[in-house]
């Protein structure tokens, strides 16, 4: 039984302007590491987007736990974005805020408007930052402000933040283009890693072929809003990945 | 093997200073403001020819009407009271406008705003009201409702604050990064909680820059919004211009500039405080 | 061994922030007294309760003003071109007043360094220092009621703001143009003219009409101590207590002060 389904999954941005996503089916299961490849532009980000509605697909179906997202409220919309940790390529932190603060906002999906107003954070959702802080190996970082880190360490503090969430799924959008080679294998062995840990399964864009076949289990490729391949990473091959990167070659 | 020298190439394109139709407009508009300003000029009926010996009088008007400063007049409980109280209407007024300017800040930008369609236009409307309606409208305006004193002073600055940083503020907001907001979306915040995380903490310096900005504002009005009865020193101005008490109003005019110039002198080592914690 | 770390790091954490949570809760009760101090003094104790009256009655005197005086239309077209008028020539005047303060108040620019710069400062602060309708009563008082009045007044408001983001503009400037200008043996002013002024230029426009704008609305409000334009009408509207007159007068202000920005919208978008 899959975790998440989207079936024919159709976006774009403006009414006139082109389909970005077109007619685009997949499932990922409980234990998949999912990856999306393709070239730029491809709509890799716009199909991450889709899964939480930060951008409004036209069309389709998307699965997620049995719920149909796209027919959520607001409220329920809220409600399940809570459990869906995402993870982004600029790492998205509120510079300005310490490592603590930004990784306790994971949980504003579950605290009231009034004690995140004051930043009364329980102290259940302080020990799980701890926990977790000390997990990606920050602990020592917690009062610093999220713009005295390095591009790796920030990054580490987004994926704290995300696995406050408690999430029962991993939207990855790029998480190490910003990254030099070493790190982003680094931070990509964690996420690995820490998905294993709490059990959760992960959908990953990545632009890095290599990086790609060498921690995902599962392949999507994508070229101009279309599904190109779809399978395991032992059944991609090279004439396969030249098919997908065609328009990028030319 | 010579550099190609400037001679050889035969056919320079034409080049001139006045482009045809470009030059043209150009000079047409300039022509029209200064036809129009000269225009102003006789339609105002001012005198130039006076206005070169001006300063001369100006200067022997100053000494003869104006000199000595009547300081004493100036020295007494009452007097100071009503410079406190100058000093409460500002801060308060500056107070209630920066908390309102705060919603209007973020209703009324574009990128935050809970809905572009409704509560975007109504923002920026209120705070495009606030701003262009002077501030000495707004006091005579509250105290024909209210009647005389610190209250109509306190609203009508309150308003003029509203409108001033409303306006800041929403431009301050319209420029921050917009990842983060999106962050705290993701994971499932409300609009409210957004606002609270994602932008505020990108804005807050910049906020505190506009407050004391706001305050150098407020207390300039508020040294004159008591002329049309609104309280504060400027009843003693109103007073004394009545009864044409220059050198009493020489002394009054003289404390509002010394009090401005200290605000403003604090206000700027407050503003360099806060640029030094960036 | 390693949960037993963390509790006390957790511990030490909250501990850490209950005290910085209590000393701000400190000032903000403090500041929040102050506060309420300053209400009671200058709203409650200061108000004549009796005379504002019921909540009724600020209701009905506020809906006096809901209304428009047609009649009155025609009568304002000559005050309200006054108005414009007063706020072109002052901000003209203000900007050739300007000129020597900007050239002093430039600190890389400024003749003699310890005397002029600072008096060129003390200036701006103390243009920027005044109220409008202060400098206002000032003028009348010199050069009698009217339009001129009321130039002057606005010209002096302006100097401040103008010369003081234009000498930031020349401080600000990149070096390398003037050195260039030096390089090929130019003299001081044609350092001025083709080094400084051309990357300065379009920083002194924006701002001046930007100040342009806002001397709209000043003037007109200067009529109310007798320099003329719309502020006359609208204190006549006052003293004669009507109210949809007045509420009148106000939007033409509004609609002049649209015009105004419009207007500088284009021009700002034909220079720069
Ligand atoms: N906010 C937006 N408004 C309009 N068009 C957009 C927007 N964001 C993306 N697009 C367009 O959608 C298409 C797909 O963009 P998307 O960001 O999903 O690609 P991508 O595969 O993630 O590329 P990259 O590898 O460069 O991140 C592009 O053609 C882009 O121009
Ligand atoms: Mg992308």
């Amino acid at each position: 039984m899959p975790i998440l389904e989207v079936k024919n999954l159709a976006a774009r941005y403006t009414n006139s302007g082109p389909e970005i996503l077109k007619n685009l089916s997949f499932s990922v299961e409980a234990d998949d590491f999912f990856a999306v490849i393709g070239p730029s532009g491809a709509g890799k980000s716009t199909l991450i987007r889709c899964i939480n509605r930060l951008v409004e697909p036209t069309g389709g179906e998307v699965i997620l736990y049995g719920t149909d997202v796209l027919k959520l409220s607001s409220t329920g919309l809220r409600r399940l974005r809570r459990n869906i940790g995402m993870i982004f390529q600029e790492f998205n932190l509120v510079d300005r805020m310490s490592v603590m603060d930004n990784v306790l906002s994971g949980r504003l999906g579950y605290v009231g408007s009034t004690r995140s107003l004051f930043k009364l954070f329980p102290r259940s959702d302080i020990d799980r930052a701890l926990r977790i802080l000390h997990r990606v190996g920050l602990l020592e970082f917690v009062d610093k402000r999220a713009d005295a880190l390095s591009g790796g360490q920030r990054q580490r503090v987004g994926i704290a933040r995300a696995l406050m969430q408690e999430p029962k799924l991993l939207l990855l959008d790029e998480p190490t283009s910003s990254l030099d080679p070493k790190i982003s294998r680094e931070v990509m062995a964690l996420v690995k890693e820490i998905a294993g840990e709490f059990r959760v399964p992960v959908l990953c864009n990545i632009h890095d072929v290599q990086l790609a076949t060498e921690f995902c289990n599962r392949i999507l490729g994508l070229q101009d809003g279309m599904k190109m391949f779809d399978g395991t990473t032992e059944t991609m091959d090279q004439q396969k990945l030249d098919e997908i990167y065609a328009m990028e070659v030319l | 093997m010579s550099a190609p020298s400037a001679t050889v190439v035969t056919d320079l394109p034409p080049w001139r200073r006045f482009k045809y139709p470009q030059s043209l407009i150009h000079f047409g508009a300039l022509l029209g403001v200064l036809v129009f300003l000269a225009y102003s000029v006789e339609y105002l009926n001012i005198p130039l020819e006076r206005l070169l010996t001006m300063f001369g009088k100006i200067g022997i008007q100053l000494s003869d009407r104006y000199f000595p400063p009547d300081i004493e007049y100036i020295q007494n409980r009452d007097y100071f009271g009503s410079v406190l109280d100058t000093v409460q209407m500002a801060y308060l007024g500056a107070l209630f406008g920066l908390v309102l300017s705060l919603f209007l800040g973020w209703f009324g930008a574009h990128n935050v705003t809970p809905s572009r369609r409704l509560v975007y236009p109504v923002a920026r409307l209120i705070t495009m009201i606030c701003r262009a309606v002077h501030e000495m409208i707004w006091a005579i305006i509250f105290v024909t409702i209210l009647g005389f004193g610190m209250l109509p002073g306190v609203l009508a600055l309150m308003l003029f604050c509203t409108g001033f940083a409303g306006k800041l503020f929403a431009e301050e907001v319209e420029a921050i990064d917009m990842g983060p907001v999106e962050a705290m979306r993701a994971t499932g915040a409300n609009g409210l909680q957004a606002f609270v995380y994602g932008v505020f903490p990108q804005v807050r310096v910049a906020f505190t820059g506009i407050a004391i900005y706001t305050w150098d504002v407020a207390f300039r009005a508020a040294t004159v919004v008591g002329f049309f009865g609104a309280g504060g020193m400027g009843w003693y101005l109103k007073r004394n211009v009545l009864q044409i008490e220059s050198e009493r109003v020489a002394a009054i005019l003289l404390s509002i500039i010394l009090l401005v110039f200290v605000s403003e002198v604090a206000s700027a080592w407050a503003r360099q405080r806060v640029a030094k914690m960036q | 061994m390693q949960t037993e770390q963390q509790r006390i790091t957790a511990d030490q954490l909250l501990a850490a922030r209950s005290v910085t949570r209590w000393r701000r809760a400190a000032v903000v009760i403090a500041l929040f007294l102050l506060v309420a101090w300053s209400i009671k003094i200058t709203v409650i104790d200061d108000t004549d309760w009796e005379r504002i009256g019921s909540l009724g009655s600020i209701v009905e005197k506020s809906g006096r003003f809901l209304a428009l005086d047609v009649s009155l239309l025609p009568k304002l077209i000559e005050p309200a071109i006054e108005t414009l008028m007063i706020a072109c020539l002052g901000t003209l005047l203000g900007v050739v007043l300007c000129i020597p303060v900007i050239w002093f108040g430039a600190a890389n620019v400024t003749p003699f360094k310890p005397v002029t710069y600072p008096v060129a400062r003390m200036l701006m602060t103390l243009s920027r220092s005044i109220h409008e309708i202060v400098w206002a009563l000032f003028f009348v008082a010199a050069v009698g009621l009217g339009a001129l009045a009321g130039v002057l007044a606005i010209a002096m408001r302006s100097i401040g703001f103008i010369a003081k983001i234009s000498a930031e503009a020349i401080e600000d400037i990149d070096p390398k143009a003037v050195e260039a200008i030096q390089a090929m043996g130019g003299n001081k002013l044609q350092v001025l003219r083709y080094a400084i002024l051309p990357q300065v230029l379009p920083v002194i426009i924006g701002v001046t009409v930007f100040e342009w704008e806002i001397n709209i609305r000043r003037s007109a409000i200067l009529g109310l101590v007798g320099a003329g334009g719309l502020g006359l009408v609208f204190f006549r509207q006052m003293n004669t207590f009507n109210y949809p007159g007045v509420t009148t007068v106000i939007l033409a202000i509004l609609v002049l002060i649209l015009l105004g920005e419009v207007l500088s919208h284009y021009s700002r978008k034909a220079v720069i």
